[in-house]
C-alpha cells in the first residue's frame, strides 16, 4: 500500500495510487471522520488504507462485524454532522440492503458515501453482480468512476452532492479501478469535524410517508448530473455513431476509436453518473446518433436505461441500439457474462463502423507461444501448503463416510468454499451466502418427520460465523435442529487479506480490542462445543464422529492459525525417508502428493517415492500421521538468527 | 493369497453389512479406517488388488482349505474341527481369577506366553464392557490383566497387527474372535509372516454385538457402570458392579452384529487353542487345544503352575457339539436358500451333508 503517499499534505502533487486508495484519499480529502467496512474483494484495501491512517489523522475507522452494521454505522456518524464511508463488495450489498433501502427513505445529514465494489468476471467471488441494480431499487444516486484519478475526485463530488440531497450517494467500483494503479492529482487534506452532536430536534424515521420526498431527492440529483463534471462527450457534434460508456468501459471505447481510427466518425459519451440517468444530456446526443453502443461492466444496466429513456422521447428517429441487450457488446461466454475488455470493445466498434482490426495482429500469437512456459501442467485451485482447511475436511469427510449415514455438508463463504473442489475433496455440497450453512442445515435438521435421516454437517469460518451465522445458530438452537456446525477457526479473515475479526483481539487500526471467542458465544447460546486442532487428525475425525453421533445442535471449533499468517512461524519440516516410503508399491497408491494433495507433497519420479518441497512445507505434519507406512517425519527448523 | 482389491471388499463386505469388524484390513493404507466398530473407506481407493482383501475373512471362506492349510489333517470333528485335546481348564492365579471371566484361562495363557518369552507381544482387546473396546498391544502380565474379561462386541482387535508385522520381527501372541483367527490365517498366507505369530489363542463367538448395544447401554443409565458382563447357563444378560442387573436377552438380541448370522465357525477351528466357557461351572474353561504349537503352549503353562487342567467331562460333550450344530446348521439353511449374506462360505458337499447330517449324539 501506498501508504506514504496517502498522507502527503501537498496538493496538487501527483503520486500513484491504486484505485482502492484513491478513493481513500478522496474521502480524507473531504474530511472524512468515519469510516466502517466488512472486508471483500476487490474492495478491502479501502479501510485498510483508511485504518492505517486513522489514528494520526484523528477519524475513526472500523473493520465491522458485517456490512449492514457498517452501513448502520456511518449513517449513524451522518446524523452526528460527520461525514462517513462505508465500504463493501457487492455480495455485501445484499446483507446492507435492508437498511440501505430504510436510509433511503429516512435520509441523512453530514456527507454519507457508500462505496461498492463489484467483481465482473467474478475473480474472487462466488457470483458476478451488478450492484446498480439494488441501488436503483433503494433509490440512490449512482456514480461510476472511469480512471483511477476520477474515483479520487469523485469522493468529493459525491459528499458534497450527499449533503445537497440528504440522501447517500453510492460510488459503484470495479476490479479494474480497484486494483488498476495510475496517477492522481492530490488535494488538500482536509480534518474532519471535531463538533459531532445529534441535533435533538431532529428526525431520521423510515416511513413511507417519505417515497415522494425520496423522489424529489432523486429528482434533485438528476438535475446535477446533468452538469456533472464526469460527464463528457468526445467526438464530432453530429456522430451518426454513438458510443455510451461509465467505468472502464469509457477508457476501452477511447482507445478503441483511437486504434481503428474512427475519432471522425464516432462519438464517445462518458457518464459517470449513470443513476438517475441525466436525461437532457444523453437525449441531446440522442438526436444525432442512429446507432448507439452501449460499453459497461456485467449487465445492460445504462442500455436499458437509455432505451427507456429513448421510449419516451417525442421527437426521436430510428435508433438502433446495440450493446449487451442485444448481445453485440459479449466476451467468449457471451453478453453480461465476464469482464469487459478492450478486446471485446474493439471488436464491437469495429462491427459498428464497418472497420477490421487484428486485436492480436504484429505476431501477438508467435511472440506469446514463445514466451509461455512449455509444458505448464493444468492446476486445479488449491488449499495452501499446510492450511488447516485441508486437514479439516479430511476429518470432516473421513468421520462421515465412518458414520456411513451418508452426511450432508453444506459450506459457506470463505477460503473453505475450496470444499467444492479436489483440494477439499468434495467434500462440500451447497454454497450460497455469508452465513448460509447454517441457516440450511437447521433446515435439513428439521425434516426428520419427512423422513430425513441424514446428519447434517455446517462449515462456517471464523469471520462468517461473527457475520451472519450466529441468528442462524440461534434459530437451530431454538428449534432444536441437529445439527453439527463446525467452524473452521483460522484466527482471521484470510480470504480476504488477514483482516482482524471480533476474536482476534485486534481493532482495525491495530490496537488491541477485547476478543470475543467463538466457544464463548456458542456456550452463551447454551450449546455444547468442543475445541481441536485439525493438525491432530485422529482428535479431528473422533471429534466429529462423536458429534455426529450426538443429538441436538452441537459445535465443533477445528482451530489453527493461517499457514500464511505472518505470525505463523514455521517450527519443523517434514522429510520423507526414502528408505521407509515404497513408492508404486505401497498400497496407499501415492496417496500423499495424488490424494491429500498438500502441494509441499511432490512426486519424486527420479527416486520413486515421495518427497517434500522443503520451500513450501509449513511442517503442520498433516502428513505424518496419515501415511501408513510412517515414511514421513518432522524435524526440528533450524532456529533463525534475528 | 486371496486376490481381490478394496471395490470388491467394499461390494461384497462392507456396503453388505456383512463385516465381521476384525481389523485385518486396517492399518495398511490411509483408505480404510474404523470408528466406533464400522470399518469403512474413507476415500475410494483405485487399486485393483490389496491386502485388504486378500486377509479378509468375508470375501472369501473355504472351511477345508483352512484345515488343509492350518491344521494339516481332515477334520476330526465336523462340528468342533480339528483338536489335540479337549480340556476343561482354570488359571492357578488369584489375580486372575479376580478379573478375568469363568476360569481366566486366556488370560493365564497369554501372560504365561509373555512371561516365559514364548512372545513379546500380545495383541489383546482390551477397555470396560460397557463402551466400545479398543485393541490393545500388551507387553507384560499387568497390561494383559487390563485387558482380561469378555468383551461382547466387535471390536477391531487386529488394527495393531500390520503394524507389528511391518516395524519389528518379533513374535507374537493374538487373542481373537474366530473371525479375527480365520483373517490371521490369511494373513500368515503371506509366507513373511507365517512365523509370526506364536500363539493364536481363539474365544468361543456365537455372535457379537453391534454398535447399538452401546446406544442401549447408554440409554439405560445403571447399566453403563457394569464393569462386566455375563450371559450364563441361567439365561438374560447379566451386569455386574457388585450388584446385578439382568436384562433379558430377548432386548439384546436386536443387537446382534448381522454379520455374525452367517459365521459357521463359533469355536475359532483354526486357532491354536480355543477358549470358551463350560455352561456348567464358572470357575472352569472349555479348551480346546488344536495345533502343536498350541499344545506346547498349554504343556509349558501347565508344568510352570500356570494352568490346571481336568478331562472334559464325557457327558458334557454332547452338549457343546449341540450348541455348535445349531448354529452351523442354521447357516447352512441360509445358504441352501441363497442368502447372499452366505456366498462368501466355500462348503463342499461332503462337509455340508456332515454338518446336516453328522452326529447323531447331538440331535
Amino acid at each position: 500500500m501506498s501508504l506514504q503517499a496517502l498522507r502527503i499534505p501537498t496538493p496538487g502533487q501527483v503520486v500513484v495510487l491504486s484505485g482502492n486508495e484513491a478513493i481513500a484519499r478522496g474521502a480524507m480529502e473531504a474530511g472524512l471522520g468515519y469510516a466502517a467496512a466488512y472486508p471483500g474483494s476487490p474492495s478491502s484495501e479501502i479501510l485498510a488504507s483508511l485504518a492505517a491512517v486513522s489514528r494520526e489523522r484523528g477519524f475513526y475507522a472500523e473493520w465491522s462485524t458485517n456490512e449492514k452494521v457498517a452501513m448502520e454505522g456511518a449513517a449513524a456518524a451522518s446524523y452526528a454532522g460527520v461525514r462517513s464511508i462505508t465500504i463493501m463488495k457487492a455480495d455485501g450489498l445484499n446483507v446492507a440492503m435492508d437498511f440501505m433501502t430504510s436510509l433511503a427513505y429516512a435520509g441523512t445529514r453530514a456527507g454519507m458515501v457508500i462505496v461498492v465494489s463489484d467483481d465482473p468476471g467474478a475473480h474472487s467471488s462466488t457470483k458476478e453482480e451488478d450492484t446498480r441494480y439494488l441501488v436503483r431499487a433503494a433509490h440512490l444516486p449512482v456514480l461510476e468512476a472511469a480512471t483511477v484519478d476520477e474515483a479520487k475526485t469523485m469522493v468529493p463530488w459525491a459528499f458534497e452532492l450527499s449533503e445537497a440531497i440528504g440522501l447517500p450517494v453510492v460510488l459503484r467500483n470495479v476490479t479494474r479501478i480497484a486494483h488498476a494503479r495510475g496517477s492522481v492529482t492530490l488535494g488538500p487534506l482536509t480534518p474532519p469535524t471535531r463538533e459531532a452532536r445529534f441535533d435533538p430536534n431532529a428526525r431520521y424515521l423510515t416511513l413511507s410517508l417519505f417515497h415522494p420526498v425520496l423522489h424529489a431527492r432523486i429528482e434533485e440529483a438528476r438535475a446535477r448530473f446533468e452538469t456533472a463534471p464526469f460527464n463528457r462527450y468526445t467526438g464530432p457534434a453530429d456522430a451518426a455513431r454513438l458510443v455510451v460508456a461509465c467505468g472502464p468501459g469509457w477508457t476501452y471505447a477511447t482507445e478503441a476509436v483511437e486504434l481503428l481510427g474512427a475519432k471522425g466518425e464516432v462519438g464517445v459519451l462518458k457518464l459517470g453518473t449513470t443513476w438517475p440517468l441525466p436525461e437532457r444530456l444523453v437525449a441531446s446526443h440522442l438526436t444525432h446518433a442512429r446507432e448507439v453502443l452501449f460499453l459497461e461492466e456485467v449487465e445492460p444496466f445504462l442500455e436499458t436505461e437509455v432505451k427507456s429513456l429513448w421510449a419516451q422521447q417525442t421527437e426521436r428517429g430510428p435508433v438502433r441500439f446495440l450493446g449487451k441487450a442485444s448481445a453485440h457488446v459479449a466476451g467468449p461466454s457471451g453478453p453480461s457474462i465476464g469482464e469487459l475488455t478492450p478486446e471485446i470493445a474493439i471488436k464491437a466498434i469495429a462491427a459498428l463502423t464497418g472497420r477490421e482490426l487484428e486485436v492480436h495482429g504484429n505476431g501477438f500469437a508467435e511472440r506469446a507461444a514463445k514466451l509461455a512456459l512449455p509444458d505448464l501442467p493444468p492446476r486445479a485451485l488449491a488449499f495452501c501448503a499446510g492450511c488447516p482447511h485441508r486437514a479439516s475436511y479430511w476429518a470432516i469427510k473421513s468421520a462421515l463416510e465412518l458414520d456411513g449415514r451418508k452426511g450432508v455438508v453444506v459450506g459457506d463463504i470463505g477460503c473453505y468454499t475450496l470444499g467444492v473442489m479436489q483440494t477439499g475433496y468434495f467434500t462440500v455440497k451447497t454454497v450460497h451466502a455469508m452465513g448460509s450453512a447454517v441457516g440450511l442445515a437447521s433446515g435439513f435438521g428439521k425434516l426428520g418427520l419427512l423422513g430425513f435421516d441424514q446428519p447434517v454437517v455446517a462449515v462456517v469460518g471464523d469471520s462468517t460465523f461473527y457475520h451472519a451465522a450466529i441468528p442462524a445458530l440461534v434459530n437451530a438452537r431454538y428449534n432444536d435442529s441437529p445439527l453439527l456446525l463446525v467452524v473452521l477457526d483460522n484466527c482471521t479473515t484470510a480470504m480476504t487479506g488477514h483482516q482482524p475479526h471480533p476474536g482476534t483481539g485486534r481493532s482495525a487500526a491495530g490496537d488491541p480490542a477485547p476478543p470475543l471467542p467463538i466457544e464463548a458465544v456458542a456456550r452463551g447460546l447454551g450449546l455444547d462445543v468442543d475445541i481441536q486442532d485439525p493438525l491432530r487428525t485422529a482428535e479431528a475425525v473422533e471429534s466429529v464422529y462423536r458429534l455426529l453421533q450426538t443429538d441436538g445442535t452441537k459445535v465443533l471449533i477445528l482451530r489453527s492459525p493461517c499457514a500464511l499468517l505472518p505470525s505463523t512461524k514455521r517450527t519443523h519440516r517434514a522429510v520423507v525417508d526414502p528408505a521407509r516410503c515404497v513408492g508404486e508399491s505401497c498400497g496407499c497408491n501415492r496417496f500423499c502428493n495424488r490424494v491429500f494433495s498438500c502441494p509441499a507433497l511432490v512426486w519424486d519420479g527420479e527416486r520413486g517415492c515421495a518427497r517434500v518441497d522443503d520451500v513450501l512445507c509449513a511442517g503442520c505434519g498433516v502428513c505424518v500421521d496419515l501415511c501408513p507406512r510412517g515414511a514421513i517425519r518432522l524435524e526440528e527448523t533450524a532456529a533463525i538468527a534475528g | 493369497m486371496k486376490r481381490g482389491g478394496p471395490a470388491d471388499l467394499e461390494a461384497r463386505v462392507l456396503s453388505a453389512d456383512l463385516c465381521t469388524g476384525c481389523g485385518a484390513c486396517l492399518g495398511h493404507c490411509p483408505y480404510l479406517k474404523t470408528l466406533g466398530e464400522r470399518v469403512a473407506f474413507v476415500h475410494p481407493c483405485s487399486l485393483t488388488e490389496g491386502r485388504c482383501f486378500a486377509v479378509c475373512p468375508r470375501t472369501s471362506l473355504d472351511p477345508d482349505e483352512l484345515d488343509r492349510r492350518v491344521l494339516g489333517t481332515p477334520r476330526l470333528d465336523v462340528f468342533l474341527g480339528s483338536y489335540r485335546r479337549l480340556l476343561w481348564s482354570r488359571s492357578l492365579d488369584a489375580d486372575i481369577h479376580g478379573r478375568a471371566q469363568y476360569g481366566g484361562t486366556t488370560t493365564a495363557l497369554t501372560a504365561f506366553a509373555l512371561e516365559s518369552g514364548t512372545v513379546s507381544a500380545a495383541v489383546l482387546t482390551g477397555g470396560g464392557p460397557t463402551s466400545f473396546p479398543q485393541p490393545v498391544v500388551a507387553r507384560d502380565r499387568d497390561a494383559v490383566l487390563a485387558a482380561a474379561g469378555t468383551k461382547y462386541s466387535a471390536c477391531p482387535t487386529l488394527v495393531p497387527v500390520a503394524g507389528l508385522l511391518r516395524e519389528s520381527d518379533e513374535a507374537f501372541a493374538v487373542v481373537g474372535r474366530p473371525c479375527q483367527v480365520a483373517a490371521l490365517r490369511n494373513v500368515q498366507a503371506n509366507p513373511k509372516n507365517a512365523h509370526r505369530f506364536a500363539a493364536v489363542i481363539g474365544v468361543f463367538c456365537f455372535w457379537a454385538l453391534a454398535p447399538s448395544f452401546y446406544r442401549f447401554v447408554a440409554a439405560h443409565g445403571v447399566l453403563t457402570r457394569a464393569t462386566k458382563i455375563d450371559i450364563p447357563k441361567e439365561g438374560g444378560v447379566v451386569f455386574s458392579n457388585g450388584r446385578t442387573t439382568t436384562v433379558p436377552l430377548d432386548e439384546i438380541r436386536p443387537h446382534i452384529r448381522p454379520a455374525c448370522q452367517t459365521c459357521l465357525d463359533p469355536t475359532a477351528e483354526w486357532a491354536d487353542v480355543s477358549v470358551g466357557s463350560t455352561e456348567h461351572d464358572s470357575a472352569w474353561n472349555t479348551l480346546v487345544v488344536r495345533t502343536a504349537r498350541g499344545q506346547a503352549l498349554v504343556d509349558a503353562a501347565v508344568a510352570a503352575g500356570a494352568l490346571e487342567t481336568r478331562p472334559y467331562p464325557p457327558d458334557r460333550i454332547p452338549i457343546l457339539r449341540a450348541a455348535v450344530a445349531g448354529k452351523k446348521r442354521r447357516v447352512m439353511a441360509a445358504v441352501d436358500e441363497g442368502d447372499p449374506a452366505t456366498r462368501y462360505l466355500s462348503v463342499s458337499d461332503d462337509t455340508r451333508a456332515a454338518i446336516m447330517a453328522g452326529g447323531r449324539d447331538v440331535q
